[in-house]
């Protein structure tokens, strides 16, 4: 069976994009805003409860601190994810080219 | 300024508050029996609930440190209970989840506290009732006249004690099922 946070959500897709950089939590928002042209602004529950969840599945890391904020990246298994969904997703849009 | 006012349900709690600070209030500290301190304030402020149970000190920090980077002030509630108040003023964002899943996630905690709860009062209810005969009171229904009334008075108060924990399994069950509604209403969207 497929992993519970596949195929990723949203906010769990930019989150991972953005923490190629490492970043704390209230700046991976930031980055979010500026990388999806201000469609994408995620709330701080939200934003918390992602970087657990990915944090919990081994997908992030803590890297370092910024003064009391924790800083975050992404893992190799969490590269093999963005990987394993580019595919997918490059595979949704060919069948858009397609159908032209 | 204080007021008291009990709730059983979180989001009408919210939903109160809110009303209270739209009339130009502030709260600054919410008590374990229902006492929630204002301040007059010229400012619109909003308060958010959210609710997590036994954070570790670490994770504490950082679910704070989170919040606050969004300018939300952490308005100390009671300690006993699970829900974590927010308050930071009116703007653009005045929302403490932006997508459904985190918002589900919000109300499968919901459904989870008052669960166990339930089942807490429900198994506490068992070892009171299991024993039926300590709960008729067999000696009161056999007085008459003014001493009868008195020992009703009398026992009055401990028939509700005994009964506490099924209402509040009660209670529990509604919240429980409240939460399922909401959380279902999401899914369907």
């Amino acid at each position: 069976m497929k992993h519970k946070l596949l195929p990723l959500s949203e906010t769990m897709h930019y989150i991972l994009l953005a923490l190629r950089e490492p970043l704390h939590g209230y700046a991976v928002m930031q980055e979010i805003e500026e990388m999806s042209n201000g469609s994408v602004i995620l709330a701080a529950g939200t934003l918390y409860g992602a970087i657990e969840n990915l944090n919990k599945h081994g997908w992030i890391e803590v890297v370092g601190n910024s003064g009391r904020r924790k800083v975050y990246k992404i893992t190799a298994e969490g590269s093999t994810v963005l990987k394993l969904e580019q595919q997918r997703l490059l595979h949704i849009l060919s069948l858009y080219e397609g159908s032209e | 300024m204080k007021k008291v006012k009990w709730f059983f349900n979180i989001e009408k709690e919210e939903q109160w508050l809110n009303e209270q600070l739209q009339k130009g209030f502030r709260c600054t500290g919410v008590s374990g029996f229902g006492i929630y301190t204002f301040d007059k304030t010229e400012k619109q402020y909003v308060m958010r609930l959210d609710y997590q149970d036994n954070l570790p000190k670490d994770k504490l920090q950082e679910y704070k440190g989170i919040y606050e980077d969004f300018g939300w002030n952490y308005v100390k509630g009671s300690w006993l209970s699970g829900i974590r108040y927010w308050q930071k003023e009116e703007g653009n964002q005045n929302e403490i989840f932006s997508d459904r899943e985190s918002k589900g996630k919000y109300y499968k905690r919901l459904m989870g506290y008052s669960f166990w709860m339930g089942m807490l009062c429900f198994a506490l209810s068992y070892m009171i009732y299991k024993d039926l005969s300590g709960f008729y009171h067999d000696g009161l229904w056999n007085m008459e006249g003014a001493l009868f009334w008195y020992a009703l008075l009398f026992e009055t108060p401990f028939v509700l004690v005994k009964l506490s924990p099924v209402m509040l399994a009660i209670l529990f069950a509604s919240n429980f099922y409240s939460g399922y509604r909401n959380y279902s209403v999401l899914a369907e969207k």
